[in-house]
């Protein structure tokens, strides 16, 4: 039968169980268990030419592009492992069968086993690591189902959290670990890394990898300081527990430490974390064991010591170990599960796994006392059960093991864990089988029917046949096995006497002080308890809760939803990263000298950084702000002029303008005060941070600037362009209206809608809830007695022809001298706004003729019409044409399209701006505020002052 | 010639255009009672869309003077971005509607967010780089806060919008620096003065600023603040759709930027992206842990996610490209299934995001239970789903691009990271009884939950041949 089919028939299989529940749990049972006999027949076919030392294999190329290859072989290691999880897997399907009770859905039971049986044999078939990987991480999803499967009893949630969360972590860190081997070796197939022993070795990142992957085997199977989920995961069925947690998941671990023994082993790393981590884990585990109450409990921890006794074997990184640690993996499966099976009939008679309520079972329950004698007694190490044989050759190893220079040290604790051994083993004989008859049975317990006592008969039948004849039994596939681990032929003779060796005293120690250790057990016990001992699980509880606590109290001071913070860490990295490019790239000497520095543009030097200084210093008193904002404003305009830009000197300046207007209005609504809000300790903070950044910023400019552009700069282009395509001697107003003019007819548009935008949304306010509450808004301060103050609403209407002169001859010379539409536009814009100002809303409103949607609109169209007047002429859109015209009675005068398309500027700017400032002043307006005559002065108005500063 | 050049762009023009008839047409007829069918209809334009490009001619073709590419590499990301576009807008429609959150405006601007993606990755130009980032961006702004009456979602959108004017900003002045060092815009001229070794400052300056406002938009650490609180506070559709195609969008314009204009200088923008993903991963990992809201768990982990799209990145090979198209492909599939889990997740008729409500949902609901159990495993990365093979890809490209430590520290923060989504599997399986929660049943987020959690198991067979897509895509832009 092929490799794939085998692996994929529990998969295929699944279905039945599910599919055939209906029909009967007999016929869920049988069809789960024809699928397993049937691997299991297919896997027997090849074992003939696999104990020959022959592999097999099958290959599938899967996604070759990351590696990943269907490769499956079978060898001695292979077939041991699929074979003992398919034929306990055959035995567990009986059992289960028998032990469900009739409200559990079978079916899904069942088909959970088969996903995690297929899982498993995935993993020990498996000729490739990623598809191992994929495999092992399916056991734990399956196992998670498995062990959830009892979902109501609370401590089974815990356990399966525990479980999934140990064993699925550690499977992640192992992707790693493969990750690194694969590409240490240039292969992700196994076949081919267990022949690159000294390439991985020889490897500066041999040791990541390692590490990694040991996590990886630690975690599944429960190694010290991994161990605690083990005995956790117990709260599940005890056909999962037989089957999971004794015979098969646990061992992946193992199995692939053995796996991986070829190449991995034999190092001082290696011998210092496997075999002292077993050690350690097997000691631990069997001290534990002790004094468990819970039958199961009592049977996890002594799995939890038997995979450290193993772990330790394969550590010791000797051929004679890695023997004696395959043998002990069979020994071990049979035992196990034989006992787990054995307390699940227990739990299912008695109604207890509880030691303190049992003894005296063997009168009740003959059947079940035989097979747990047997199978305690392999488990202790007693002759003629294949537990002494692994034992001993145990103990022999742990003789020759030296750690750190230290000889006595491994057999001495290999002694005392293996004392425990035998007293916990005996402990499960003498306290729930053997004394007196009780009373007090949660239910009365009796032998049960063969359904439940066969298949751990048929383990410990193995236990007894490989103990007494194991050269028949067990030699060639272990033999196999190991051949397979070691990459070597082994002689493997294991035999009951071997002569007088230290193994032998150490074995007749260990058992006479278990016995003595048990008979003092009430003694022990109290000195156990009173021992300060740290909870696997409480630690597990605690670690996860400061986890957790320290995530969202880190996570809550960093995203405390306050955007200063958000920012200033922005600030910060990008600060970072531009240090980065600083220090990083190459910046060659200044090759543009400096201007000579003379004494205007210093004092507006010192009056702009005096002025940006005093913002931030005095930006409470928001008016004052204001003022000083504008200074900085005027300077900057004063110094586009000073460096020749008279254009965008006129431009700033108008847009200042405008710009404090509308903050003005603005200010209208807000205190006159910015309260204070931050902490002295923040404010410094981000003045530092904002210091840096400034003069990083300005740093950078400085040293762009002192040097020349890799290329030309475009103005040459303009420069030289600007009269012969434009017709215009001002460039800047060329470049707006023709160069570029398609930018300019965009910013126009969209200056238009922001600008009905604007008033779109204070229709919409002002049509809501709103309205009321602005009507009845208080005032900060008291109103002045006279709101169109005499002076000013005469100055701005004396000044407004005047202004609207200067717009206009702003806008005619724009084309060749300093102006243009778009300043014209705000110039015009300013003088309108002063009537507003001066005024009042009522006022100007009642003399505007026309709507200001109307002047955006048709200053857009303006410029839209002579830009397709081109196309007439056969030119593309915005082509702009000029020439002379002598109008009788005036000087020679040019004539551009330009500045047809000026005019639609012009018109644009004039009226969004005036729409906006307009919709945005009326939400100051309230009613009573107008007065008949503009220049009034109201002396009710002045009293009320004088009444609230008196008061 | 501009017929040659409207044709490159026009599944861009036929969606614009789309956006803007139906906006007017809204506009001027029902409004909002239109929203349902809009969403349909913009919906399926997409899928057609996306159907058009996918099967159409192959090449590079090139408009506008070379400022707009569209090669096997936008193809991809396109497709990618209009079919996971679409899908939330359907999965949407029925949520919003129950809660009179469809508004009309809704699914146009999500056809301009797209338009503007579609730019960006099509994009070989700063300035067309920034007209899409942009056209995209303020889509976003506003959809972020379209639940006007929600301080919340206003407060969202707020912020969003500074830090991401901010992020603009920064990526403007970083693409003028650009320009003033290579003397154009265009990528094609950009790599030409950009060789290993010889650059200057300025174009360095350039660059990280490029990449500061970038990492903005795929929400890497530490330009991420945004994240948590935009997740939260937006409707949960809205959620869904930033956790998708935008993510896609931006990843594919990170990769167009640095390997078209600055392929020439792996080393020097390498590290900064492993920095950005090694920071994404493991904060995304950490700050998940103590999250209680799903969706703002969410949020953190698609900051780990783009952690790891980021490493393949990093490597500066056409297989790290590779990795990071598969990567974003699956994630992209994953996040869909799992909100339209969220958007099913509700008490009483009201929307709940508290992942307490989840216990013991598998006793209810073993199917859907199911669903999300293989999601979740799958955004933790554990094999055999589909996000396991994504994680692999981009470790092992950082791990052959030379970037071990991060491959190293790649594994420990998907390690870290797991606890969370397992957290959430487990509150389904073994929960404590308590509040329980309903979900509301619909067909279509039925069908997008299975068929998202179907995919991540059925992918595994060929991954559905997109490799073989995506590294079309990425050697097409690294050569």
């Amino acid at each position: 039968m092929s490799l794939f089919l085998i692996a994929a028939l529990p998969f295929l299989g699944a279905v039945f169980p599910a599919l055939l529940i209906r029909a009967g749990r007999n016929a869920a049972a049988a069809s789960t268990g024809a699928v397993t006999l049937l691997a299991l027949i297919g896997l027997v076919l090849h074992a003939p030419a696999v104990l020959r030392g022959e592999t097999v294999s099958a290959r599938l190329d899967w996604l070759p592009d990351l590696g990943l290859n269907a490769n499956f072989h079978l060898d001695g290691l292979g077939l041991l492992f699929a074979g003992l999880i398919l034929g306990i897997g055959l035995l567990i399907i009986a059992y289960a069968r028998f032990y469900l009770s009739r409200e559990d859905p079978m079916g899904q039971f069942y088909s959970y086993l088969l996903l995690f049986q297929g899982a498993m044999v995935g993993i020990v078939l498996s000729d490739n690591i990623l598809l191992l990987l994929v495999f092992w991480e399916l056991t734990s999803l399956s196992s998670f189902l498995l062990i959830g499967y009892w979902k109501h009893l609370p401590e089974g949630r815990q356990g399966a959290r525990m479980a999934l969360a140990v064993t699925g972590s550690g499977g992640l860190a192992m992707i790693g670990g493969m990750l690194i081997l694969g590409h240490i070796v240039g292969s992700y197939d196994l076949s081919v890394i267990l022949q690159n022993k000294d390439l991985i070795q020889a490897s500066p990142l041999y040791a990541p990898a390692l590490i990694l992957i040991l996590i990886g085997a630690f975690t599944k199977s429960a190694q010290f300081p991994f161990h605690f989920w083990l005995p956790h995961a117990m709260a599940a069925p005890t056909p999962v527990s037989a089957y999971l947690h004794s015979a098969t998941m646990v061992k992946a671990g193992l199995f692939l430490m053995a796996r991986m023994w070829p190449v991995l082993s034999g190092t001082e790393l290696w011998f210092y974390l496997v075999a002292t981590t077993g050690l350690v884990t097997m000691v631990l585990g069997a001290v534990i064991a002790l004094f468990k109450d819970d039958l199961k409990a009592l049977l996890a921890f002594s799995t939890v010591s038997h995979l450290g006794l193993i772990t330790m074997l394969l550590g010791f990184g000797t051929k004679a170990a890695a023997v004696a640690a395959v043998f002990h993996i069979v020994n071990h499966a049979t035992f196990k599960a034989a006992l787990f099976m054995n307390a699940g009939i227990v739990d299912h008679a008695a109604h207890t796994r509880d030691i303190k309520q049992l003894g005296g079972l063997r009168h009740l329950m003959p059947l079940t006392f035989t097979l747990a004698g047997v199978a305690a007694l392999s488990m202790a190490g007693i002759p003629p059960f294949n537990g002494f044989l692994s034992k001993e050759m145990m103990l022999e190893e742990a003789t020759h093991a030296i750690w750190a220079g230290t000889p006595w040290l491994v057999p001495a604790l290999a002694v005392f864990g293996a004392l425990f051994s035998v007293a916990y083993s005996l402990r499960y004989i003498a306290h729930v089988f053997l004394g007196p008859r009780r009373h007090d049975y949660p239910t009365l317990p009796h032998d049960p029917g063969a359904g439940l006592w066969l298949p751990p008969a048929v383990l410990v039948v193995l236990v007894v046949l490989i103990g007494l004849f194991p050269n028949v039994i067990a030699t060639p596939i272990v033999t196999a096995a190991a051949n397979a681990v070691t990459g070597a032929d082994v002689y493997f003779h294991p035999a009951l006497w071997h002569g007088l060796t230290p193994a032998l005293y150490m074995s007749v120690a260990a058992v006479l002080g278990g016995a003595l250790l048990l008979g003092g057990h009430r003694a022990a016990l109290g000195i156990w308890n009173n021992l300060p001992r740290p909870e696997a699980k409480a630690i597990f509880d605690a670690i996860v809760g400061a986890a957790t606590g320290t995530s969202r109290r880190f996570s809550d001071r960093l995203h405390n939803g306050s955007l200063a913070r958000y920012s200033a860490i922005f600030l910060v990295f990008t600060l970072a990263i531009a240090y980065y490019a600083f220090a990083s790239g190459t910046l060659g000497p200044e090759t543009r000298a400096p201007l000579p520095v003379t004494a205007m543009p210093v004092l507006g030097w010192i009056c702009l950084v005096g002025s940006t200084l005093s913002v931030v210093a005095f930006h409470r008193n928001r008016l004052l702000a204001l003022v000083l904002i504008g200074v900085t404003g005027l300077i900057v305009s004063m110094t586009f002029n000073y460096l020749s830009a008279p254009d965008l000197a006129l431009t700033q300046i108008s847009v200042e303008v405008v710009t404090i207007i509308l903050l003005l209005l603005a200010l209208n609504f807000m205190p006159q005060q910015t309260p204070r809000e931050s902490s002295p300790g923040r404010r410094s903070r981000d003045v530092a941070i904002s210091v840096v950044a400034g003069l990083g910023v300005g740093g950078l400019i400085y040293a762009l600037m002192t040097r020349d552009f890799v290329l030309p700069s475009i103005s040459e282009y303009h420069l030289a362009n600007s009269y012969k395509g434009g017709g215009g001697n001002n460039v800047v107003n060329v470049i707006l209206v023709d160069f570029r003019g398609f930018d300019t007819f965009g910013e126009i548009i969209v200056l238009g809608i922001a600008a009905i935008i604007i008033f779109a949304i204070t229709e919409a306010v002002l049509g809501s809830r709103v309205r009321a509450r602005l009507l009845n808004r208080k005032p900060w301060s008291p109103l002045a007695g006279d709101s169109h103050p005499l002076m000013m609403v005469v100055a701005t209407r004396v000044m407004m022809p005047i202004a609207l002169m200067v717009a206009a001859y702003i806008f005619f010379r724009g084309h060749n001298m300093p102006g243009g539409g778009f300043i014209a536009g705000l110039i015009a814009a300013i003088a309108v706004v002063m009537q507003y100002m001066a005024s009042g809303f009522s006022w100007a409103t009642d003399r505007q003729r026309l709507p200001y949607h109307g002047i955006i609109g048709t200053g857009v169209l303006v410029a839209a019409v002579t830009g397709m007047g081109a196309w007439f002429n056969g030119l593309p859109f915005l082509t702009s044409a000029f020439g002379y015209v002598h109008p009788p009675y005036l000087e020679k005068f040019e004539l551009a399209t330009a500045a047809l398309f000026d005019l639609g500027v012009f018109l644009a700017v004039l009226g969004a701006v005036l729409l906006a400032l307009q919709s945005l002043a009326r939400y100051a307006w309230q009613p009573g505020i107008a007065s008949e005559h503009p220049m009034d002065i109201n002396p009710e108005r002045d009293d009320a002052t004088q009444t609230i500063e008196g008061h | 010639m501009i017929q040659a050049d409207l044709t490159v762009i026009l599944p861009e023009i036929v969606l614009a255009v789309y956006a803007m008839l139906a906006l007017l047409a809204a506009v001027y007829t029902s409004k909002d009672r239109l929203g349902p069918t809009l969403v349909w209809t913009t919906g399926a334009l997409m899928v057609l869309l996306a159907v058009w490009i996918a099967t159409g001619p192959g090449g590079t073709h090139a408009a506008f003077g070379g400022m707009i590419v569209d090669d096997g590499f936008a193809r991809f990301a396109k497709v990618a971005i209009l079919l996971s576009a679409a899908a939330v807008l359907v999965m949407s429609q029925e949520y919003m509607s129950r809660r009179g959150l469809l508004r009309f405006e809704y699914p146009l601007l999500v056809a301009l967010a797209a338009v503007g993606m579609m730019v960006m990755v099509s994009a070989s130009d700063l300035m067309v780089l920034y007209m899409g980032l942009e056209l995209q961006s303020l889509a976003l702004y506003v959809v972020a806060a379209l639940r006007r009456d929600s301080v919340k979602s206003t407060e969202a959108g707020l912020k969003y919008f500074v830090l991401g004017a901010l992020s603009s900003g920064l990526l403007l002045y970083g693409a003028s620096l650009v320009y003033g060092y290579s003397g154009t815009t265009l990528f094609s001229g950009i790599i030409q003065t950009a060789q290993h070794g010889e650059v200057s400052v300025g174009l360095l300056f350039g660059l990280v600023f490029l990449i500061s406002g970038l990492a903005f938009k795929v929400s890497a650490v530490p330009f991420h603040m945004w994240t948590p609180d935009v997740y939260e506070g937006s409707p949960t559709p809205v959620t869904a759709f930033f956790a998708t195609a935008p993510k896609m969008a931006a990843m594919g314009l990170f990769a167009r930027v640095l390997f078209d204009a600055f392929g020439h200088a792996v080393p020097d923008w390498s590290q900064v992206i492993a920095l950005l993903s090694l920071l994404s991963m493991f904060l995304g990992a950490v700050a998940a842990i103590g999250q209680r809201d799903i969706k703002r768990l969410m949020a953190y982990s698609s900051i780990a996610h783009m952690g790891y799209a980021l490493m393949g990145l990093a490597a500066g090979t056409a297989f790290g490209v590779q990795a990071m198209l598969i990567y974003m492909a699956i994630y992209v599939t994953m996040n869909l299934g799992t909100f339209a889990f969220i958007l099913m997740m509700e008490k009483d008729g009201k929307p709940i995001t508290d992942i307490s409500a989840l216990n013991m949902y598998a006793k209810r609901e073993p199917g859907k239970a199911l669903a999300m159990l293989i999601l979740m495993f799958s955004l933790a990365g554990v094999p055999p789903m589909l996000g396991f093979f994504g994680k692999f890809y981009v470790l092992r490209a950082a791990y052959e691009g030379g970037l071990a430590w991060l491959a190293i520290a790649g594994v420990v923060a998907s390690v870290i990271g797991a606890f969370y989504y397992l957290r959430v599997v487990f509150y389904m399986y073994f929960g404590d009884e308590g509040e329980e929660m309903d979900t509301h049943s619909s067909p279509v987020l039925w069908v997008f939950l299975t068929g998202s959690a179907a995919v991540m198991l059925l992918g595994i067979v060929n991954m559905f041949g997109i490799e073989g897509a995506a590294a079309v895509a990425a050697a097409t832009l690294v050569n």
